[in-house]
């Protein structure tokens, strides 16, 4: 375990060395260094315990994959120290141990991990019950992952949307070769590598590997090929949307690059599968892959005394690295009928090896090179089905997906020539198939011209096919070992699981939870299917395998997430309001005052003086064309083919089932031009609702629906003194109670802003005039209004104040005082609804609604106590029981009557003006209150809003 | 997301969408019984396979329009045609 | 006379160990018969309870549930396996507060630990008008006896330190229904349980047994089927089976078996996706929801977050899934709780939902004789499970519809008496 002397294809800088420390403890490293490769150096051996039987575990695969390298960097969990390269200063620490890494004490579950078997904790701890809760809290102490801190904070994360033609996944000599071709033959390329730096296992290969890395990775570089390292393919999704996790990223801690390929090409290599037997998981067992890493790329000797059990011309290639490294090797050769049975050694690690034939030898580094897994997970998330082919032992893909094509070690075998001579080919046929892709995309496109000629033929895939290497099918020794080391699941386990009916590779996996964790089964699955296999006596095929899901490498939360880019609306007015001491309140995307500090007093200044409300958040239409008024018979269930220019009505539009949509004004400004409004939440639906109609029932219709919600500040003047006001403000219309009348429309300059527009209407229960000023102009005139009106005493007021002086007024909101079920009858306004149009939207159900007398109906109520206020959503129920009979929609103190008032969905039995109600407040009182007369508690004749 | 196949924009994400469903006749108010009228609000066919369905652009041409995709593979078939270009739906 | 296999327990757990002893099958292999008195399409939760509760409640013990993958293997095991039973309406409070009931002496019943964790569920708002649904909610839920309150964000923040209910976010936490009972499970060992449970009282489970056709005479529809006519069995890939009494407990695929009879469903079906990160130390220890974002989340006993959306946007019975969900989830996820930032998400699957009009079930029996439907199961079928199957049964043995699902029938959609739970299950896990 010491560092080598400078090794040829090193990617260490040794004149740069790191400081860092490990569990408290310095230590150091060179620029280039995985905390991996620095800690081994070190002569670190343990760098974690395994999840239930607290296990010593030391580097396994010496990857991104590695099961048993999980540690915390700082704030930082689960991260994957034979990936992340050491930084000065970096506190890198064990995981998940108790009270440290050397003395585990809940070792001791070790000891009986014979009754431990995976899924025991499903046939024990039912009884006693009430001691499960604290069961489930020793359990969690298991959890295997690092921790975080929940105050971190969400820090900067970037998205990015590349375009490229071919995104190439994996850039080692195929992805490399692959891209250059694909480039050569015009294709924009994005090639993405999961490690540090462009070669794949040629990095860790002789010297004809790395100068042929090196070449390719200058071809790359001139070819205009954009590459992305230590990023990953992360998903393939529907239609080639690709995800890229890039983690190294000079600003952003990580970016998330989203691409629509036109074509993928998935060249991952293949990955080293380690081997079940007796002792498999002790520190000091390796994969070839590893050894040759450590060695040759951080030039650190990861054993003296190794035995190398080898199948593979992987493995015989470590054997000549470690004897390179000085170590002493005794080959155990697969191929030759030899094997390995059972690893020796204590807490440290491991000591010796059985062999098969019998002998033991000493050793402190025991190697497996047993075979590959390919890593078909971008495949699988194409559609592909992997088949086992026996004599490979590994699994190939089975479908062919034209627009995602296999090369390199997934697609086959054969010499570094050969493979690349593939991966040419693939990229050539990647980059002909692209432009046909780009033809089909833009053809698709509606254009006066077409654009680019005949579509071409779809090139067809004329790959040779590469050949299949035989490698001895080995998976499991004689002697039962662990299979996946993160879950700490074994091969005994497995076989008793299968035993017992969790015998599909499904089960199995749901049950034991194999392949479950972090590694997802890169280095376990296809060892979880020959533990199966072989204890079902079936084959590997038979079996078959689990599907691989997204992400192919995990991905942060914070890479996802990005930025939240969910903007919020103000109005004109808003920096006026935050000025002002508004204290706002969120509506759907809207941020607007709630109040100014005192909404009861603004709602006595309103009744009493005047008032403005920036009501701008209401939806707003603008209709044109000969058929508006055809639309509006339709949209709403009252009379609108009639309507005067000037005038404005009110209208309730339902759905087909009846249902209340909407609700809103609509006034005719011009012979063809209306101005309809609708609720603030409401805008995007109706407007959607329009053109639905326009455009599939009644395309003959001439309207244009134009959304101008935005293009208008609007503000409501309401009060007794708001025609005095307005008057002042207002020179070219005749504001006279005669001329301008309640529920009328007029176009108008306000404060000299021209082309406002103006309704007289009434929400608020007082004489009001709505003004509908260009957006730019908003905040003119608002100032202009409260300048002119300062001695009439106005104030602004929030939506708390129109809450309550509506709910004096008796006017309802849909979606609070309606609900999902509330069909237009129930709301009491029977003038409404004209049954004698030809058609409306809604209109049979709302025949049939009207002799419905089981649904609940909307009423006024005031409880008798005047003092007391029920709180909204508080429940009506039959007295002296607890069956729910209707419920409070709103309540208020009104601070014009000085009384609590309500309204409320009441079931029809109940709703006759003087029914006694039984109210259950939310602190379980039940209060009496009574249906009032009129919706309307204050002026029901309505002769404020008409003065 | 898969593409969806606009017959203004061309292809777009169908996140830029909105989904529709399946597109039925809608009764004739006047005559049809509760059984039809609520089957139209209700019954979805929902087959694994072609359906014709409606979508709406709601970030490109705002405009309703109906296309056939197969629900297993996602793919659609036939060009698109604007529903209004189909005159009035029986 | 079957044998009872040997009960689970920490003491046969030791020493059946020490006598190296395999424990028998969970649910044991039997021959498929032609003819049973009763077929359960469908062996996920919804069939297998069904099952377990004819023989357990009704003596009725000659019942094949058929599976044609491997059993939980549709959203019983794609669930983020959310307990809870704070729903809007009277009728789905009650309904769902008796399947929380019998999840809670589920492991004692079953002799199979579930696990199920009553840690407490939170569903935050971020609006006055979702405040006002989650009062409404509460007041409904108190009234039928179950345990739910409105809490402020300093009670919030006590249950979840994670959350920042400060008022900066853009959704910022302005309180939250509170429902103590509500929780988590382990939604395999459900189903595990039930077959065993089922097994044991000789139910027969039948995997990799596809359903083909569904044989109706007498019925208007082509072919005899359809309103009217009555069930003689199904056809499956390995046979035909006679059978009077068919259930379709299929969820997502639903329609089709449904179709099989010739009866028509108001049904969608949209793929509801999930993800889960790697594991940490437990920080957080309670189930949370925002409608307004849609999402929901919790934390397993082995430290892992699961969660979940709303269903995606179109019909498909395609589930892979989509990169848009994991982005638009984790950040939501992120606005509710920045410092999950590093965490990271390791898998991500969909399962298939059955989407009803009214976001409630269509239960019990159809306009087929001997046809009975137990679907529209949406997003909330795993909740639902056990007193699906036990009603179910019930409607089954005593050939009407217990009071309990009569709001759920079939025909309130020809009757337009819909269920007004949309408010509360939209989102609702």
């Amino acid at each position: 375990m010491t560092r080598l002397p400078a090794q040829p294809g090193e990617v260490i800088d040794r004149s740069r060395p790191v400081d860092f420390t490990w569990n408290g403890q310095a230590m150091s490293g060179f620029a280039g260094d995985t905390v991996a490769s620095a800690l081994v150096a070190g002569g670190v051996r343990v760098v974690s315990r395994s999840m239930k039987y607290r296990r010593p575990r030391g580097y396994i695969s010496n990857d991104y994959w590695d099961p048993n390298g999980l540690v915390q960097v700082g704030d930082e969990p689960n991260v994957r120290s034979a990936h992340r390269l050491i930084e000065p200063g970096m506190a890198v620490e064990a995981q998940n141990v108790w009270p440290s890494l050397e003395r585990d004490l809940r070792a001791v579950t070790g000891l009986a991990s014979r009754f431990l078997t995976a899924g025991f904790y499903y046939k024990t701890f039912m009884r006693p019950a009430w001691l499960w809760p604290t069961y489930e809290k020793v359990l969690a102490t298991f959890s295997p992952g690092g921790r975080i801190d929940p105050d971190t904070p969400h820090r900067y994360h970037d998205k990015r949307y590349a375009h490229p033609d071919v995104v190439v996944a994996g850039g080692g000599p195929t992805g490399m070769a692959a891209a250059l071709a694909a480039a050569g033959a015009g294709a924009r390329v994005l090639l993405v590598e999961h490690c540090h730096r462009l070669g794949g296992h040629l990095l860790w290969g002789d010297e004809h590997d790395r100068a042929l890395a090196a070449e390719l990775a200058a071809a790359v570089e001139t070819a205009g090929v954009e590459v992305l390292v230590d990023s990953t393919v992360a998903g393939r999704y529907e239609d080639n949307w690709t995800g890229i996790v890039q983690r190294s990223h000079p600003v952003a801690v990580e970016r998330l690059v989203k691409a629509r390929a036109k074509v993928l090409i998935v060249a991952p290599g293949l990955i080293e599968r380690p081997y079940v037997f007796d002792g498999n998981d002790k520190p000091g067992v390796m994969l070839s892959g590893a050894v040759r890493r450590f060695v040759n790329m951080y030039a650190v000797r990861p054993g003296s005394a190794a035995v190398l059990f080898t199948a593979n011309p992987d493995g015989d290639a470590a054997a000549i690295d470690l004897e390179r490294a000085g170590a002493e090797v005794t080959v155990v050769d697969a191929r030759r009928g030899e094997g390995i049975v059972r690893a020796l050694g204590g807490s440290k690690g491991v000591e010796g090896v059985v062999l098969a034939d019998g002998r033991r030898l000493d050793c402190d580094l025991l190697v497996t090179a047993a075979g590959w897994t390919a890593p078909t997970s971008l495949l699988n998330m194409s559609g592909d089905r992997p088949v086992y082919d026996e004599a490979a032992a590994r699994f190939f893909p089975s479908v062919s997906i034209g627009n995602v094509l296999a090369t390199g070690g997934l697609a086959g075998d054969g010499t570094l020539d050969e493979l690349i001579e593939h991966a040419m080919a693939t990229g050539r046929l990647a980059a002909a198939r692209a432009r046909a892709v780009s033809h089909r995309l833009q053809a698709a496109t509606a254009r006066a011209v077409p654009v680019n000629g005949e579509e071409p033929e779809w090139p067809v895939d004329e790959r040779p096919d590469l050949a299949r290497d035989p490698h001895p099918a080995l998976f499991r020794s004689t002697t039962h070992g662990v299979v996946d080391f993160s879950e700490d699941v074994s091969s005994k386990d497995m076989v008793g699981a299968a035993a017992e009916g969790y015998d599909s590779v499904e089960l199995l996996k749901r049950y034991t939870t194999a392949t479950m964790g972090p590694s997802q089964g890169k280095l376990e699955t296809v060892n979880t299917v020959a533990v199966l296999a072989e204890a079902r006596g079936q084959t590997i095929a038979e079996v078959g395998t689990t599907v691989w899901r997204p992400p192919y490498a995990p991905v942060t939360m914070g890479a996802l997430g990005g930025r939240l880019f969910e903007p919020v609306r103000v109005s004109s007015i808003h920096p006026w309001h935050e000025a002002n001491g508004a204290v706002f309140m969120l509506a759907g995307q809207w941020i607007r005052p709630d109040h100014y500090g005192d909404p009861a007093g603004e709602a006595l200044n309103t009744r009493q003086n005047v008032g403005i409300m920036d009501v701008t958040p209401l939806g707003k239409l603008d209709l044109r064309g000969p058929d508006v008024p055809q639309l509006l018979s339709h949209l709403y269930t009252n009379k609108w083919m009639k309507l005067a220019v000037g005038s404005v009505r009110y209208g309730i539009m339902c759905g087909e089932d009846g249902v209340i949509l909407d609700d809103g004004v609509t006034g005719r400004i011009g012979d063809q031009h209306y101005m309809m409004t609708t609720t603030s939440s409401g805008a995007a639906t109706v407007w959607e609702w329009a053109e639905n109609w326009l455009q599939t029932e009644h395309p003959d219709w001439r309207v244009h629906v134009t959304p101008v919600t935005s293009g208008y500040t609007s503000i409501n003047v309401a009060g007794p003194k708001s025609r005095t006001l307005v008057r002042r403000l207002v020179g070219d219309v005749d504001l006279d109670p005669e001329a301008f009348r309640y529920m009328q429309v007029r176009t108008a300059t306000v404060a000299g802003i021209r082309d406002c527009f103006m309704w007289r209407i009434g929400f608020t229960g007082e004489l009001s005039f709505e003004l509908h000023v260009p957006a730019g102009h908003g905040l003119t005139v608002w100032e202009a209004l409260l300048e002119a009106g300062e001695d009439l005493g106005i104030r602004p007021f929030g939506v708390e104040c129109q809450r309550i002086m509506r709910l004096e007024k008796g006017h309802f909101i849909v979606g609070q005082d309606t609900d999902g079920l509330t069909k237009l009858p129930a709301v009491g306004m029977p003038h409404l609804l004209k049954l004698d149009k030809p058609d409306f939207a809604g209109k049979p159900e709302l025949t049939w609604a009207l002799d419905d007398t089981s649904t609940p109906v909307l009423v006024a109520i005031q409880p008798t106590d005047p003092s007391v206020v029920p709180d909204e959503a508080s429940q009506i129920v039959r007295p002296g029981t607890d069956e729910i009979i209707g419920r409070i929609t709103s309540s208020r103190m009104s601070p014009t009557l000085e009384r609590s008032v309500c309204l409320g969905q009441v079931l029809p039995e109940v709703s006759r003006p003087g029914s006694e109600l039984t109210v259950v407040m939310i602190d379980g009182r039940r209060i009496t209150a009574r249906v009032m007369e009129h919706h309307a508690h204050i002026d029901p004749e309505g002769e404020r809003v008409r003065g | 997301m898969l593409i969806v196949p606009c017959p203004n924009c061309g292809p777009r994400n169908a996140a830029d969408l909105r989904y529709v469903g399946e597109s039925r006749p809608r009764p004739d108010p006047n005559s049809a019984s509760a059984k039809e009228w609520r089957a139209y609000l209700y019954e979805r066919a929902n087959p694994a396979g072609m359906l014709r369905e409606t979508w709406y652009c709601r970030s490109g041409c705002r405009r309703y329009f109906v296309l056939e995709r197969d629900t297993v593979s996602n793919e659609f078939t036939n060009p698109p045609t604007p529903v209004a270009k189909l005159g009035k739906r029986p | 006379m079957k044998q009872r296999p040997p009960r689970y327990s920490a003491a046969r757990l030791v020493s059946r160990a020490a006598r190296k002893r395999v424990w028998p099958r969970v649910w044991r292999e039997a021959p498929l018969r032609n003819s049973y008195d009763v077929v359960v399409i469908g062996g996920g939760v919804h069939g297998l309870a069904t099952a377990y509760y004819l023989a357990a409640n009704h003596g009725i013990t000659n019942v094949a549930v058929l599976e044609k993958s491997y059993l939980g293997s549709g959203g019983s095991g794609r669930n983020t396996a959310i307990l809870r039973s704070n729903y809007l309406t009277p009728e789905g409070v009650i309904f769902y507060d008796r399947s929380l009931d019998l999840y809670r002496t589920m492991a004692i019943d079953l002799n199979m630990n579930v696990m199920f964790s009553r840690r407490g569920h939170i569903t935050l708002a971020h609006s006055d008008a979702s405040l006002r649904t989650m009062h409404w909610r509460a007041e409904v839920n108190k009234l039928q006896g179950v345990d739910s309150s409105v809490i402020g964000p300093a009670d919030i923040k006590k249950l979840a330190p994670v959350l920042d209910t400060s008022s900066h976010p853009r959704y910022p936490i302005l309180g939250a229904l509170y429902h103590p009972p509500g929780g988590i499970i382990r939604h395999d060992a459900v189903v595990w349980g039930y077959a065993r449970g089922a097994d044991t009282l000789g139910v027969e489970m039948h995997q990799k047994t596809e359903v083909v056709d569904i044989k109706v005479t007498g019925g208007d529809g082509p072919g005899g089927k359809g309103p009217g006519g009555r069930v003689t069995g199904v056809r499956t890939n390995r046979g035909d089976i006679s059978a009077p009494v068919v259930v379709n407990c299929t969820a997502g695929w639903a329609s089709l078996i449904s179709d099989m009879a010739g009866v028509k469903l108001p049904i969608s079906t949209r793929p509801l996706q999930a993800a889960v990160t790697e594991p940490v130390k437990v920080f957080l220890p309670v189930v949370v929801v925002s409608g307004t974002l849609h999402v929901y989340v919790s934390q397993t006993a082995r430290g892992e977050l699961v969660f979940g959306a709303s269903v995606d946007p179109y019909n498909t019975y395609n589930i892979r899934g989509s990169l848009e969900f994991t982005e638009g989830t984790a950040g939501h996820l992120l606005e509710l709780m920045p410092g999950i930032s590093r965490m990271r998400l390791l898998r991500q699957w969909a399962g298939l939902c059955d989407m009803t009009p009214d976001y409630s079930p269509v239960m019990g029996f159809t306009p087929v004789e001997g046809f009975l439907c137990d679907v529209g199961w949406g997003t909330y079928g795993f909740k639902a499970g056990p007193v699906s199957g036990e009603q179910m049964a019930e409607a089954i043995a005593t050939q009407r519809t217990p009071d309990l699902i009569g709001p759920f029938s079939l025909s309130r959609f020809e009757r337009d008496a819909l269920v007004g739970e949309k408010g509360a299950a939209a989102v609702g896990h």
